[in-house]
């Protein structure tokens, strides 16, 4: 069942210029020539109930003015948008009660108050029965093991732990579509897997239809098969995750370690060399290749270690981009 | 759901306002304190001011010190409100636009200007101007022997509900602007100016300014019909434009408010 649907979504702002120095300021406060700048371009996609997907691009894709517009903070200049049935920008109560954003970089508890006032605040806000709230208060509470910290204040927390009590203030009137934006940034490694475990449960046990955005390719790899990836505002990709891979990696990477100091020249024919430092060598090589290529350099060469892995599923995101660039 | 749930539910999630605003300002004790001792100082200044008001015999027109007391004691009352219960959150707005805050508000199931004009009330700068403020007001009304009846009462508690409401309004239509312009801290500058000229008998000034504060910027009903009602000077034709001016300025802000709102562009993430 299609739950979001987004058909030709654009967004353009305005901005204007302004040169270096005193000069151009009172240039501007007198004329400021308007500029457009396209943030979202003719986007287009669906998602199914239940689907958790990566929502993926460079700094400035767009990424997060799309999240907004369909969270209904932005109005589209172009477009349109169905969430369960509602246009986001028309900002309706039932649809505000049926979704949750949380941007990793802001906060919707109160700063100066312990979590849990916040949490009853918002009980009252979404206008939640006793029973519910503190059903669905536990039950969060005891997955991100947080019941030791409700009650201090939260300018008092560290950063993981903030993120885990954001997650259940947008979390706890059970939302039906969850907008993750960057969910993870900032935290330590340990934090972003608890709440990458946390937010797979969530997904799998409630239905939760999830779009997340995140440059750690981690949370995407772990969480999503579907990626949505855009570049300068237009849409580039979507599809499955391991497809981004087969899609650009006819190549594996070959990494050896040497006994003894070689020439640069010995592995030019191998294929293409990335790394290269006398000792340390790291080689493209082609798909069908590589075991011949492997059996070669183990056979001639003095090998004291080699490792053949895949292409890092971020340089294939980067490959994409760049393809995204190249056709625009 | 029905209008009067939707009221209990609204005064409801703003008393939560008013208590969270109160545990989140004890948590600083020192600032918490200071506070209200520095808010406090600046009512016995204005104290000072009353005084002088009765060492001079000031007389503005037929209005003596003891009237004058009216004035300023539901200027000060009116202060109180305006700084206590909106104004902290009237100066956030631009704040809120410029960082972005204002966004996850957006989402929320209630209604924005609600959440983003209430949702902090300061009782440092509330509670001494209206214990204050109503004080003067008691000495007032005994010392100029007014009677004490539904009609009085009532009347002056009518002309203090159009204030505070006005009030609201009229103080938040500039800060909307901030949703094309960002900043607007010289617009507030004028705004506050605008309210100190309020803590005397409008009679004081001119006549253009009379016009200007009744009808263009109708500052002076604020805290000057209240006071004028009691003594009798209020002409039946300034009562009906007292009504008025409230849905001038409900409709004004509202429109002002829905533009700003679909104007919003956001702040970078």
């Amino acid at each position: 069942m299609t739950l979001i649907s987004v058909q030709n979504l654009t967004k353009h702002f305005e901005y204007y210029e302004k040169e270096q120095g005193l000069k151009s300021s009172f240039r501007n406060l007198l004329h400021r020539k308007k500029m457009v700048k396209a943030a979202v371009e003719q986007v287009s996609f669906e998602i199914k109930k239940g689907e958790m997907v990566a929502f993926l691009g460079p700094n400035g894709a767009g990424k997060t003015t799309t999240l907004k517009m369909l969270s209904g903070i932005l109005h589209p200049s172009e477009g349109s948008a169905s969430i369960m049935g509602f246009t986001p920008w028309e900002r309706k109560n039932e649809f505000k009660k049926a979704m949750s954003i949380v941007m990793g970089q802001k906060s919707q508890l109160w700063w100066d108050l312990p979590a849990i006032d916040s949490f009853y605040l918002l009980k009252n806000i979404y206008d939640l029965s006793d029973e519910n709230y503190n059903n669905t208060l536990n039950e969060l509470v005891e997955l991100l093991d947080v019941k030791h910290v409700l009650n201090i204040q939260v300018r008092r927390l560290s950063l993981g732990e903030r993120m885990k009590l954001e997650l259940i203030a947008a979390l706890l009137h059970s939302p039906k579509v969850l907008f993750l934006d960057e969910p993870t940034i900032g935290l330590d490694f340990i934090s972003q897997k608890n709440i990458r475990e946390f937010l797979k449960k969530y997904n799998r046990d409630t239905q939760t239809t999830i779009i997340l955005t995140s440059h750690y390719m981690k949370d995407i790899e772990d969480l999503c098969d579907r990626s949505i990836i855009i570049n300068k505002g237009k849409l580039i990709y979507d599809g499955k995750i391991s497809e981004i891979q087969s899609a650009f990696q006819r190549k594996k990477r070959m990494k050896i370690s040497l006994s003894e100091l070689l020439a640069r020249e010995q592995f030019e024919t191998l294929g293409s060399i990335k790394e290269y430092n006398g000792y340390d060598v790291v080689l493209e090589v082609e798909n069908e290749r590589f075991k011949e290529i492997a059996h070669l350099v183990l056979e001639q060469y003095p090998v004291q270690d080699l490792t053949i892995e895949d292409i890092p599923l971020e340089e294939g995101i980067s490959l994409m981009y760049q393809k995204g660039e190249q056709d625009q | 759901m029905s209008l009067a749930q939707t009221l209990k539910r609204y005064i409801r999630l703003y008393a939560l306002f008013i208590k969270n605003s109160v545990i989140a300002q004890m948590e600083y004790r020192t600032n918490f304190i200071t506070g209200l001792l520095v808010e406090t100082a600046y009512l016995f200044a204005k104290c000072l001011y009353v005084i002088v008001v009765y060492q001079t015999d000031l007389h503005i027109g037929s209005i003596g010190p003891d009237q004058i007391l009216m004035f300023i004691g539901t200027y000060t009352f009116l202060t109180g409100i305006y700084w206590g219960l909106f104004g902290i959150n009237f100066i956030k707005l631009p704040e809120h636009i410029r960082n972005g805050t204002l966004e996850l508000l957006m989402t929320k199931p209630i209604s924005l200007q609600f959440l983003v004009t209430l949702r902090h009330v300061d009782m440092g700068l509330a509670l001494p101007n209206i214990i204050g403020g109503i004080t003067m007001i008691v000495i007032s009304w005994n010392k100029v022997n007014l009677d004490v009846n539904f009609y009085t009462v009532g009347g002056f508690i009518f002309f203090i509900i159009i204030g505070v409401i006005i009030t609201y309004f009229l103080f938040l239509i500039p800060q909307i602007l901030s949703f094309w312009f960002v900043k607007t801290s010289a617009i507030d500058d004028v705004s506050n100016s605008l309210w100190d000229f309020n803590n005397m008998p409008m009679t004081l000034y001119p006549k253009w300014a009379h016009f200007i504060g009744m009808y263009l910027i109708p500052i002076f009903i604020i805290t000057n019909f209240g006071p004028l009602f009691l003594y009798d000077e209020l002409k039946v034709s300034d009562v009906f434009w007292a009504a008025g001016v409230p849905f001038i300025l409900i409709s004004s802000m509202r429109l002002m408010w829905n533009k700003g709102l679909r104007n919003y562009s956001s702040a970078s993430s």
